[in-house]
């Protein structure tokens, strides 16, 4: 039983970082309309950014999150405006954008290979004591992870319920054609989103990258199908979804390897993925079913 | 022909058709008149079996036919055009022809590996008959030209002819006459009136009340999802209710 | 001299086989629309049957584990590599086509593609794990016995034969009633539904083929190179394959040959006069990935229908351009664009 609840507790953490990584893909989505293969590359580069910054400067990686945040969402931005948007106002079908964005993933983690070679970094973090919980066993950095999730949460649930953006967001989301008759401001929307997106995806890679301690230039690719795993069964473009289907999928993976070869750990989510999309690929949550 | 029996039809909160109920006989000509909102399409839709639907029956030549794929109720000889012309674009006018022909059994792959002969020879036949209705509808110079690169009122034509091309014993047309100059609504209707001629049995959905009045023997209205009377041209026009759900316009 | 031509058959084996995916991979996309993108598992999956099929029995205690085993020839391994191909894309295509929407299906192909991975990598005692099989007999060479000069041109020839093969069999479905409904397939769906298509069935035949191909491919890669591991099908691999058919020109059987051709070349030969660096042995090989997304994104950017256009772009956008060059007006009835595939 206590092998149940300490692999929940793993569970909650992987959780954490699926939700924060879960959220900003699928606000992307919920606006833009198209899926962005290149997003597990944003995660990879927060990381290597938190690996220069504390090389270069010194920066711990905690004191170095806001640079980092800040600058994958202007990359983000960058990327958007440089290569995908003339695409958008040509009106280009979602699947032309789709493989754009896979474009955009291998010049990323090539270019992360050319500069850094394919060897496994790690963070200069010192060692961190596990801390009994009742039945859990978390260490700090690990909760700091949760506390850092909780963060974001709350951060994009005011951002959507309180904010002219937020709403717009939402607006785009729900009915995209009366949103754009409205005449919400596409420019601005898209901007923002993609700052936010990526933004996330780079905290959800920092924060990734603590938790497995190691990586390497396609980490944050080889995340992107459990980030898709959670954001599908939440409800394509919900971000609440996503939160939820986080949750499910973090907790699920975690307790199916302690009970069977954690090298399948993965597959189990993408098990789940292929199973929901399938079964019912407007997510567990949606209520009408937009597919 | 056709039997509708009680069909009923929701989306979410709202109630497309509700308890509508009709029949075509076999070689008639009828048409499908109603308000904007009435539920005409989404009733077509359920016929072809393009929507399942939610309860009632659809009989079609004394089989039940709800809920069946679009593509099964095809073969039965049920065929239906479009409301905007869905011509493909990247196919030629006589490739767009060979669709609609019922050349199913040479599209195998075992067929095209081992009876290829076969397959042209039949071909060839069906190819012939695609010239010959293209010759009906004033199309042939066009048969090579991408169905893309057609005017408006041409793909309303290669839409028409290509639906005569599957051959269908019911022919449903969803609104034929929409969005066209009266030149070219003028050749529809004597297009329509030839088919009529050649025993298929029609069912036309369309707003353009004079044609109805010109081509349909009988007319059925629809209004808030259901039938709302059925009759001859003259005895709707002079039915109070209908004309109170069209709200007084000019019929 | 015979250094460069030694070089240059090796390069022009491996555009055979790169040939023989991309086509299956055009009769999925080009032809009929399908988004496959675990074009390599195919690969992998034939690859490894054929290299099970070939191989001598496995030995208690040797370097490799693995099944099967049999030790048959060429031919044979080719016919169960296509067979496997094949049935795996059966049961997939039965599953997934059927009822998921393009961007959906993208995923759950690499989903497959991702699981299938970790089993070869896992499962020991199926093909040998991560460091995959080794050994695989070369085709014919125990009856020819050739230097290893010649055997390459052997191999070259028999390459060929097998793509002349390929092409004409794609050539033959592209013009027959069959490849025609596809392209309607992929224009219109609904259109072809409404006249008494099963589309799903369609499809299905169509990703069959297209699989079969990527099988036959997979089992000439093992063939040539005598091994096969799982770092040899990352997902990295399968958008090669799409970078070459796209960058070629879906839709034609000559441009998923050219984009085959172009892609490997550029990616040897594009890299040529950069200088080696020592400490980081990855940049050559970073930068070619570089180069291949930098290809692909200008390509879908300039000239979306690749360098040879299918044919009914060619004329499409001729006439349209002509239509604009009349000044004549368009007619008034127009009835209104059809909605975007």
């Amino acid at each position: 039983m206590s092998i149940l609840l300490l692999s929940i507790g793993f569970g909650l953490i992987t959780a954490s970082v699926i939700a924060i990584a879960g959220v900003g893909l699928s606000l992307q989505f919920g606006v833009t309309n198209f899926v962005n293969f290149a997003y597990g590359d944003f995660m990879t580069l927060g990381m290597y950014l938190t690996l220069i910054l504390g090389t270069a400067l010194g920066l711990s990686v905690y004191a170095a999150l806001p640079i980092v945040i800040v600058c994958t969402g202007l990359a983000g931005v960058l990327v958007n405006r440089l290569v995908l948007d003339s695409f958008v106002r040509k009106g280009a079908n979602p699947i032309i954008l789709l493989i754009s964005t896979i474009g955009v993933s291998l010049i990323i983690q090539s270019g992360l290979l050319a500069v850094w070679g394919a060897q496994f970094q790690k963070f200069s973090l010192g060692p961190s004591q596990p801390l009994h919980l009742g039945p859990f066993i978390f260490t700090p950095r690990q909760l700091s992870i949760l506390g850092l999730a909780v963060v974001a949460m709350v951060v994009i649930h005011v951002l959507l319920r309180y904010t002219r953006l937020g709403k717009a967001m939402r607006a785009m989301s729900d009915r995209r054609t009366l949103a754009r008759v409205v005449g919400i401001n596409t420019t601005w929307l898209t901007d923002w989103t993609w700052f936010i997106s990526t933004a996330m995806a780079g905290l959800a890679g920092v924060v990734l990258a603590i938790n497995i301690a190691s990586f390497t230039p396609s980490t944050g690719f080889g995340f992107l199908l459990v980030i898709f795993a959670a954001v599908i069964v939440g409800g394509i473009g919900k971000p609440y979804g996503a939160m939820l289907g986080a949750l499910i999928i973090g907790v699920i993976t975690s307790v199916a390897a302690s009970y069977m070869d954690s090298a399948y750990k993965d597959a189990v989510a993408f098990g789940v993925l292929i199973l929901v999309l399938l079964v019912r690929p407007q997510g567990i949550f949606a209520s009408r079913g937009r597919g | 022909m056709l039997e509708v029996r009680d069909v009923h039809k929701r989306f979410g909160g709202n109630k497309a058709v509700d308890g509508c109920s009709f029949t075509v006989e076999a070689q008639s000509t009828v048409g499908l008149i109603g308000p904007n909102g009435a539920g005409k399409t989404t009733t077509v839709n359920l016929i072809s079996g393009r929507l399942p639907v939610d309860r009632g029956e659809i009989v079609f030549n004394g089989k039940p036919v709800q809920n069946l794929p679009m593509w099964r109720v095809a073969r039965r000889g049920l065929t239906r055009t479009f409301q905007i012309s869905r011509e493909l674009r990247a196919l030629t006018v006589m490739e767009n022809m060979l669709i609609a022909s019922q050349l199913q059994r040479y599209e195998g792959l075992v067929q095209t590996l081992f009876q290829l002969a076969a397959i042209r020879a039949a071909e060839k036949e069906v190819v012939r008959r695609a010239y010959e209705l293209l010759e009906l509808f004033q199309l042939t110079r066009l048969a090579n030209q991408y169905a893309g690169n057609l005017s408006g009122g041409q793909k309303r034509l290669l839409e028409l002819a290509r639906s005569l091309m599957a051959d269908p014993e019911m022919l449903i047309l969803d609104e034929p006459l929409a969005g066209v100059n009266p030149t070219t609504a003028r050749n529809i209707a004597e297009y329509i009136e030839t088919m009529r001629s050649r025993g298929i049995t029609l069912l036309i959905i369309e707003h353009n009340l004079t044609m109805v009045e010109r081509l349909c023997e009988r007319v059925i209205v629809m209004a808030e999802g259901s039938v709302l009377a059925e009759g001859n041209m003259k005895e709707i026009r002079e039915n109070p209710k209908v004309v109170d759900a069209y709200l007084g316009t000019v019929v | 001299m015979a250094a460069i031509s030694y070089y240059a058959s090796v390069l022009a084996i491996f555009a055979c086989i790169y040939s023989i995916v991309t086509l299956g991979l055009n009769i999925q996309w080009g032809f009929s629309g399908i988004l496959n993108f675990g074009v390599y598992a195919f690969v992998a999956i034939g690859a490894y049957t054929y290299a099970l099929f070939t191989l001598g029995k496995p030995i208690p205690g040797a370097s490799q584990t693995y099944i099967l085993g049999l030790h048959l020839p060429f031919v044979v391994g080719l016919a169960a590599a296509a067979a496997a191909g094949g049935i795996v894309a059966w049961v997939l295509g039965a599953v997934a086509l059927r009822r998921l929407r393009s961007d959906y299906l993208a995923i759950t192909t690499i989903a497959f593609s991702q699981i299938l991975w970790l089993i070869a990598g896992n499962e020991t005692w199926l093909a040998n794990g991560w460091d995959g099989v080794s050994g695989v007999p070369q085709p014919f060479n125990g009856l020819l016995k050739l230097s290893f000069n010649d055997y390459n041109f052997f191999f070259l020839g028999l390459s060929l034969v097998i793509l002349v093969l390929v092409v004409w069999l794609a050539q033959l479905l592209l013009r027959a009633p069959f490849g025609r409904i596809l392209r309607a397939v992929r224009e219109d769906e609904l259109v072809v539904e409404s006249f008494g298509r099963n589309i799903a069935s369609l499809k299905l035949r169509a990703f069959i083929i297209g699989a079969v191909l990527a099988s036959i491919g997979g089992a000439m890669l093992a063939a040539y190179v005598g091994a096969f591991n799982p770092s040899a099908f990352l997902a990295g691999e399968t958008f090669f394959v799409w970078a070459a058919l796209l960058i070629g020109g879906s839709g034609n059987n000559w441009g998923a040959i050219l984009g085959a051709v172009l892609v490997p070349v550029v990616f040897t030969e594009g890299t040529r006069f950069l200088p080696n660096i020592p400490s980081n042995p990855q940049l050559i090989e970073a930068f070619r990935y570089v180069i291949i997304g930098l290809l692909l994104i200008l390509t879908l950017k300039f000239r979306p229908q690749g360098i040879i256009p299918e044919r009914s772009d060619r004329f499409e956008r001729a006439a349209r351009r002509n239509r604009r060059l009349r000044s004549t007006p368009v007619p008034v009835d127009d009835a209104g664009e059809p909605p975007s595939a």
